[in-house]
């Protein structure tokens, strides 16, 4: 057991920051960001690829140089770190995850995603399915050889430029069974999307299917798997960016406490706010110790795996909004103001609860898989 | 990173649980774990047979007779001695006063005390806090006057565990009082069977007697008895806190706790379900678990960083206080659910040969008493706000 990064991942994460510093270290305020047609920075994203920062994502096994619970985690702390927006969960971690859970050969895609070529989105959220793994209401029908898909999937990642969508459509059964559904793809854009911003500096979409030809990548056992791998592997990853968000907004904060002034003196001099300034900081290294113990086991057996990542994504959630609320209050009105750079991490902080269920869920998923 | 242990790391865990299987008496454990009252002696039996094995001191150094273990040693073993239901391995000798003699000791005083605190021949108590000196610990007034050849010494130490056992205590003493409180402290090493020290003992809510005062009227201590510098005892008091202490975060005693916590609640029936499966007060455990569960990989990185030279001063103060707050949170969940059955409170069942029915299942008599007595976690070593101004002032440097 020990806690040091290997060689190669330390110059690994030490190249992605030093790209990510050269390309969002200017950026005043985050919220530049929604302006960008895209939704993210595509000259970002074609170098990510080149530096090896979406390979870092992906399995040897698909030509990817990593891919393990600890790459995800380092480079998704740094994602956090800069706030930064280009399609690495969307692309990088979900639909690649995905691929790789359909047992068929997607060499192809994979590659493009590598590349930086591609941009593919995962649509498995519903408008009422909110963190449900099976819920799946957009159904799927077969007529002669072809599959047809009907139905409403909501925020969808990057959605708007994806030129192809892995889709989860009911093929039989209820809407909240966990057989009957099969994972799609779909490579036309024959469908009416609605893109839009999240409020933490996002690019999603409502994408609206009416008879749209699709073709099978997996169904049943294989596809709910391929569901829950998905999630996880997001969660996963969304708690790591939190622990990169948390530190930046713990330093921020540090700062502020040191150069604004009231009563005379410096406000960090007050016993009041230094002691919630250690409890950030107790709990910061709490979350971190959990993302940390979610990464180093992500490839043990699924029990243990889904256990600690959803360990971590709840702990997370908790903290969270803790380190989002207390910072904002710490800063006192300036944390308030759109101009202030704090604003965009303590957004995101708190919408990575919302993401890939909150605490709540995942409290119930930690009693269902330590068999409570 | 790599979370999983290495062969050689489970068959040490093997060794240790094999170990104790033959060494800690059945009798021994057994009153540890149904919480009844231990004597002196059955401490140092099993601290004896620790120290014939060579595994009593695994924070000294090897050639003093420590264990040369790695870090992840020290948990495994740490944590398989509290499975085991063993009395706690007394630290005042150990882990305070043995590091401290270690850096800062005479070649004499080396060679006089560490072999005797390895052998169990002296029980050492610590004497820093006193009635009007808790957290501003340096105002402390117990004075030592320098008699040539001897200090004489007059004042009270408070809180001191397990004093009545002890045989020798170690004490911050006033030897000049004209300068900064912080510089005109010396550390002395006394014996309590001087003439002029008494122990008298201090009952906690818990109705049990655990800690003492301990009075000094015009003792005589010999000034070869002064650890390092006349003066420079704060150096030393300083040190202790810095020095690694593995065990801070009380890690293994959580863990065991919430374990037991999670098969009572399988037992009580609250509406007709388990505890377990009550939906709010599973997710209390759950939510407990996890963080327990980080807690633990925060104790292990915070020490394998301190194996590696990296100076852990601030994180075991945020280890303590969080570790406190956990373990504090275990015996309230513990209390919570057992409901009704908190309530009776025989004070004979704690005592050894006590052969009667108990009321209800015999684990529920000691839970209220343990959540009362372990408030005393966030405020003992230094309480938890003590340590967020320690954290403060080394962290942001305001």
């Amino acid at each position: 057991m020990h806690f040091n990064l290997s060689e190669e991942r330390q110059m690994l994460k030490d190249t992605i920051d030093r790209f990510l510093s050269d390309h969002y270290g200017k950026i005043k305020n985050h919220h530049e960001n929604s302006k960008l047609i895209e939704g993210f920075n595509p000259k970002i994203w074609n170098e990510s690829s080149s530096i090896g920062m979406i390979s870092g994502l992906i399995s040897p096994k698909y030509k990817g140089l990593g891919g393990t619970g600890e790459d995800i985690m380092i480079i998704f702390e740094l994602i956090g770190k800069y706030l930064c927006v280009e399609p690495f969960l969307s692309t990088g971690v979900m639909s690649s995850t995905a691929l790789s859970s359909c047992n068929i050969n997607v060499e192809q895609l994979m590659d493009d995603i590598i590349s930086g070529k591609k941009i593919i989105s995962f649509a498995h959220s519903e408008v009422e399915s909110r963190y449900d793994d099976s819920y799946v209401n957009v159904k799927a029908t077969q007529r002669d050889d072809f599959w047809y898909i009907n139905g409403t999937k909501s925020f969808v990642l990057n959605g708007d430029q994806a030129s192809v969508l892995l889709v989860s459509a009911r093929i039989n059964g209820d809407t909240l069974d966990e057989n009957g559904i099969g994972i799609f793809k779909i490579n036309s854009k024959d469908y009416e999307i609605r893109p839009y911003n999240t409020i933490d500096g996002y690019r999603a979409s409502e994408i609206t299917f009416n008879n749209v030809t699709a073709s099978l990548m997996c169904k049943d056992e294989i596809a709910y798997n391929c569901i829950l791998e998905t999630n996880y592997a997001a969660a996963l990853a969304v708690s790591s960016e939190a622990i990169g968000i948390m530190q930046k907004c713990f330093d921020l904060t540090v700062d502020y406490l040191k150069t604004r002034t009231q009563f005379g003196k410096t406000i960090g001099s007050f016993q009041a706010l230094q002691h919630r300034m250690v409890d950030l900081m107790i709990e910061i290294e709490q979350a971190k110790s959990s993302v940390m113990l979610a990464a180093g086991t992500y490839e043990s057996e699924k029990n243990i795996k889904y256990r600690n990542v959803s360990a971590a994504k709840n702990l997370i959630g908790r903290v969270g909004k803790l380190v989002a609320e207390e910072c904002i209050q710490l800063h006192g009105g300036i944390g308030m103001t759109w101009e202030y750079n704090l604003q965009n991490y303590a957004k995101r902080l708190i919408m990575i609860d919302h993401l890939m269920g909150d605490s709540d869920h995942h409290i119930e998923k930690f009693k269902k898989f330590s068999k409570y | 990173m790599d979370f999983n242990f290495t062969r050689e790391e489970n068959e040490f865990r093997e060794e240790v649980i094999n170990w104790l299987k033959e060494n800690l008496p059945h009798n021994i454990s057994e009153k540890v774990r149904s919480y009844k009252r231990l004597s002196k002696e059955d401490y140092e039996i099993f601290m004896k047979k620790l120290s014939q094995k060579g595994w009593l001191a695994i924070n000294w150094p090897v050639e003093y007779g420590g264990t040369g273990w790695s870090t992840i040693q020290k948990h495994i073993f740490e944590e398989e001695i509290v499975k085991a239901n063993a009395p706690r391995i007394v630290p005042f000798g150990l882990n305070m006063l043995g590091p401290v003699l270690i850096e800062y000791g005479s070649k004499k005083q080396k060679e006089f005390y560490l072999p005797r605190i390895l052998s169990c021949e002296d029980w050492w108590a610590q004497g820093y806090s006193e009635p009007g000196s808790g957290s501003d610990l340096a105002s402390l007034k117990t004075i030592a006057i320098d008699k040539g050849d001897h200090y004489l010494v007059n004042g009270q130490k408070t809180w001191t565990t397990l004093g009545h056992f002890a045989n020798k205590i170690f004490c911050l003493v006033k030897t000049n009082s004209k300068c900064k409180p912080q510089e005109g402290i010396s550390f002395l090493l006394i014996d309590i069977k001087s003439s002029g020290v008494e122990v008298k003992p201090i009952i906690t809510l818990d109705g049990e007697h655990e800690v003492n005062e301990v009075w000094f009227t015009d003792v005589k201590v010999p000034k070869e008895n002064l650890l390092g510098e006349e003066n420079k005892g704060w150096t030393y008091a300083k040190y202790l806190l810095t020095h690694e202490r593995t065990g801070i975060a009380g890690v293994p005693y959580s863990k065991s706790a919430i374990e037991h916590l999670k098969k009572i609640s399988s037992t009580i029936y609250n509406n007709g379900i388990p505890l377990i499966k009550d939906p709010i007060f599973s997710s209390q455990i759950a939510e407990l678990e996890i963080d327990i569960n980080a807690m633990e990989i925060f104790n292990l990185r915070t020490v394998s960083a301190a194996s590696e030279g990296k100076a852990p001063a601030m994180e075991s103060s945020l280890l303590k206080i969080k570790g406190s707050i956990i373990r504090q949170k275990t015996c309230d969940l513990l209390r919570k659910a057992i409901g009704p059955m908190a309530l009776p409170y025989i004070s004979e069942q704690f005592d050894e040969g006590w052969n009667e029915e108990p009321i209800g299942p015999e684990y529920v008599g000691k839970i209220a008493k343990q959540y009362f007595i372990n408030r005393k976690i966030s405020i003992y070593g230094g309480s938890n706000e003590i340590q967020k101004n320690i954290v403060a002032k080394s962290a942001f440097k305001l």
